[in-house]
């Protein structure tokens, strides 16, 4: 962490600890009061508390112009960024390029080529032009183990790289070992992280986009977060039809994983507008620019695989099928590549430090909120 | 920046000037604190045009209510936030036994009375409590708390007032009154850089006191004001108060009067707040300029005793003294916001707080000395650790101060509100020097507090003054202004 931005937050929070009025808001505040002297991994795990409610700056009567310049939602905002890079580790300065616009154009054009490649191997030519006779599989495009490989390859080097960021993340903040002990408070953390418990400031919302307190930014991200999980579901659901049941693609348009996948997808295609226009209307007050980037990077491409997802299912009985498919998939690699880099990880530490902050309490207490 | 305001930020003239405005507004409130805006949306409620000149500009707005977390009010039950009841009767005796009692004790007793509403008031124009914060317990049966604390609750009540088309100039100097000799036909006013005249039917003035203005606190401090902290902003500054008085207001209260606690002498000049006051003085000892204590630090339960101490620190010479405990406290109180000064030995603790630390140290060997053994310290109530045999004595919380490293910071007096201001009737009109009321001027908050409080201070009592006399003038005003419109 650089120290100028440590020193920083042991400024402002030392005001905050002395002034106490926002520890009904979230769990952040109850947190910095128990702690005396904050040390980066302290400033870790507060600032992944943090869900950028903003509650507390609007109700700063220190926040700017005042002299003592609290930004807690911005200061936050910059300490999660930097823990996000230094528990990433070189796999993460690897991969930054490639999250950046130029950098993730030219990742998917690779892994499209790759794609159209693969396919071009293991189907053939015809695979990618074929269409107009009724639904398609994919597996006319790129062969089933072909596609398998692909997909599990980039998945899994995406799942490990982040693990080892969380494992870091929560030996960093001392979250400790105890299989009974952790799952306590793993399950209140997903509670609290699955109902965005933390992101309804004074009650009746956070105050975003413009310091009142509205609902809507809550309701958009449990549309992303759950389109998300659906369409992880749908993935899941197709492995089972085609792995246990035998039964092979293309399915149904009320069968579960087609289902699942475009409810999933509507999600996060309405989710991500909504959430976007709702960033673009934000007071820049409380916000952190480089972070900004990165959210409307993280909203983009998860536009984009839910769109591409909608489109492949749209056209599946047209001429235009391959293509999609390709691009679809593509995107979906270009993720699995470039996500340990993302602000696609914010879910794991904020888990993870809702997690912590129940074993602090003890375990099932509740914080101010 | 909020948002919402921006269309708000016109000078008043702008949307005044237009079709439709009034030519004469039944209610201007000057001011933009608790106290205003309760005026303003009562009055507002009866069916009053109502303008509010706040002198701040829109992000420092609403004066001391920034700085303030609680409100202190009479009431029958425990709730969800309140541990317990608090009759009218006891906290009527509670404002008897702060400094020299209240000032008109009809005005008081109607206070308490009228401080049970409060709550539902507030809640009504989007006001949200919580339990008493971490720290305060003690506050926890009798004061009821804002989430997010005083700024939480003007931007609600800044919210509501907006919803219910209050029109809010920011930046609204009010330079002077018109004077119609019983009364005032509206104010002269610098709006965002420019003069205005502005007429009309009731002024409700809620300005604050002049706690700000260093001059007049030197009128009745002498050179010792020049060593004051001001716990609010710069704005309160008196100018309302003195156009009151010169346009006849008789006034209230005690020259002297004032809210004060101990801050950090490190604090800024102006609108520290809540930040720089500290809590150690009951878990350690309070020395002064010449290393020798001055007053017993545990007298009281710290609650009851916190709003004493800046009127002690304020008669010692410099209007300094040191606050100093060892490590056995440290981790008791809110941690100060700025860092202690920290030593290992007592002497070297005395030299770098830049006391006489041969003096410094035989001042807290007599203290050890004269600690009765066996007291069981607990924060929480009036215990058993107390001195034997020292002048000033420590009641309670007395514990050796033995345990390295030891720690000390400067405090010098922070003064909240000044109570000096203009003398109301019950129904909030200001009372004129000659015997007379003002047919048209209001008051309310603390430029009134003088009719209530003399000396000391009651935790959110301020609050209380401002809620219920900010809601008995904005009636007052708007009853005022439909009979002369009609």
């Amino acid at each position: 962490m650089q120290p100028a931005l440590e020193a920083e937050a042991n400024r402002q929070l030392a005001i905050c600890n002395a002034c106490r009025y926002c520890e009904g808001y979230c769990a952040v505040y109850p947190a910095l009061e128990r702690r005396r002297g904050l040390s980066p991994a302290d400033l870790f795990q507060l600032a992944n508390l943090c869900h950028d409610c903003r509650a507390c700056y609007y109700a700063c009567m220190y926040a700017p112009p005042h002299e003592f310049a609290l930004n807690p939602p911005a200061l936050f905002s910059e300490i999660r960024r930097q823990s996000y890079d230094e528990l990433a580790g070189r796999p993460g300065r690897v991969l930054r390029p490639l999250t950046k616009a130029a950098g993730v154009s030219i990742a998917f054009i690779g892994v499209a080529a790759v794609v159209v490649a693969v396919g071009l191997a293991t189907v053939g030519k015809a695979g990618l032009s074929s269409g107009g006779h009724g639904p398609q599989s994919p597996y006319a495009v790129v062969s089933y183990p072909a596609l398998l490989g692909l997909g599990l390859g980039t998945g899994v080097a995406a799942l490990v790289l982040m693990a080892r960021a969380a494992r870091r993340y929560w030996w960093g903040v001392g979250g400790g070992a105890g299989l009974l002990r952790l799952a306590g408070a793993f399950l209140g953390a997903g509670a609290d992280a699955g109902s965005l418990r933390y992101l309804r400031g004074g009650g009746e919302g956070c105050d975003y986009p413009d310091g009142r307190p509205s609902a809507p930014r809550r309701y958009l991200h449990h549309l992303v977060a759950y389109g998300f999980a659906l369409c992880l579901a749908a993935t899941a659901a197709a492995s089972v039809e085609q792995d246990l049941l035998g039964k092979h693609p293309p399915y149904g348009f009320w069968s579960v994983p087609v289902l699942a996948g475009t409810t999933g997808g509507v999600g996060l295609v309405v989710g991500t507008v909504g959430l976007a226009v709702l960033k673009t209307r934000s007071d820049p007050g409380p916000g952190d620019p480089a972070m900004a980037v990165r959210d409307y990077g993280l909203l983009f491409g998860l536009f984009f695989l839910g769109a591409s997802g909608l489109a492949v299912l749209g056209l599946r009985t047209t001429a235009l099928f391959g293509t999609v498919l390709v691009i679809h998939l593509a995107a979906v690699l270009t993720c699995f590549v470039i996500v340990p880099a993302t602000k696609f990880v914010h879910f794991s530490y904020r888990v993870l430090a809702l997690a912590k902050d129940r074993i602090e309490l003890g375990s099932g207490g509740s914080a101010g909120g | 920046m909020l948002a919402g305001n921006r269309e708000r930020h016109l000078p008043v003239s702008e949307r005044t000037g237009g079709a439709g405005a009034p030519p004469v507004w039944d209610v201007v409130v000057v001011g933009g604190g608790n106290a205003a805006l309760a005026a303003a949306l009562t009055a507002r409620h009866l069916g009053s045009s109502v303008l509010m000149l706040e002198r701040a500009p829109v992000e420092m707005r609403g004066g001391n209510t920034r700085h303030t977390r609680n409100v202190r009010v009479a009431h029958d039950a425990a709730d969800e936030f309140l541990t317990g009841s608090y009759p009218a009767e006891e906290l009527y005796g509670d404002l008897c036994g702060v400094g020299s009692g209240p000032g008109d004790e009809h005005l008081a007793r109607l206070t308490v009375e009228r401080s049970a509403a409060v709550p539902g008031f507030m809640a009504a124009h989007g006001v949200h409590f919580q339990p008493a914060l971490t720290g305060t317990l003690q506050l926890g049966r009798t004061n009821r708390f804002f989430l997010g604390g005083g700024k939480a609750l003007l931007n609600a009540y800044y919210r509501a007032a907006a919803t219910l088309g209050v029109v809010v100039a920011y930046d609204a100097c009010v330079e002077g009154l018109n004077s119609t000799g019983d009364g005032l036909s509206g104010v002269v006013a610098t709006v965002a850089g420019r003069r205005e005249e502005i007429a009309a039917h009731a002024v409700v003035c809620a300005a604050g006191g002049f706690e700000a203005n260093l001059e007049w606190l030197a009128r009745y401090f002498g050179a010792a004001a020049d060593n004051y902290v001001i716990r609010g902003p710069r704005y309160n500054d008196g100018t309302v108060l003195q156009a009151l008085y010169d346009a006849g207001a008789a006034s209230a209260g005690e020259e002297r009067g004032l809210h004060a606690v101990a801050v950090d002498a490190r604090a800024p000049r102006f609108d520290g707040g809540i930040a720089t006051r500290l809590d150690t003085i009951p878990f350690g000892l309070v020395v002064n300029r010449h290393a020798v204590r001055f007053y017993d630090e545990g007298e009281d339960l710290w609650p009851k005793r916190y709003a004493i101490w800046g009127s002690k620190i304020a008669l010692e010479d410099d209007q300094i003294a040191y606050s100093v405990w060892d490590q056995k406290t440290d981790a008791e109180f809110f941690p100060p916001m700025y860092p202690a000064t920290t030593a290992p030995t007592l002497p070297e603790l005395g030299a770098a707080l830049g006391l006489d630390p041969v003096v410094f140290s035989r001042t807290v060997e007599e203290f050890n000395a004269a600690v009765v053994p066996g007291g069981r310290f607990d924060p929480t109530r009036l215990d058993d650790c107390r001195t034997e045999g020292l002048t000033p004595p420590k009641s309670h919380w007395a514990q050796r101060i033995d345990t390295p490293p030891f720690s000390g910071i400067a405090m010098r007096p922070g003064i909240t509100f000044t109570y000096r201001g203009v003398a109301v009737g019950e129904d909030g009109r200001v009372r004129r020097e000659d015997g007379g009321v003002f047919a048209n001027v209001f008051a309310a908050g603390e430029i009134m507090s003088g009719n209530i409080l003399t000396s000391g201070y009651l935790a959110g009592f301020g609050l209380t003054i401002g809620s219920v006399w900010g809601r008995i003038a904005g009636r007052g005003a708007a009853e005022h202004a439909a009979g002369a419109r009609s």
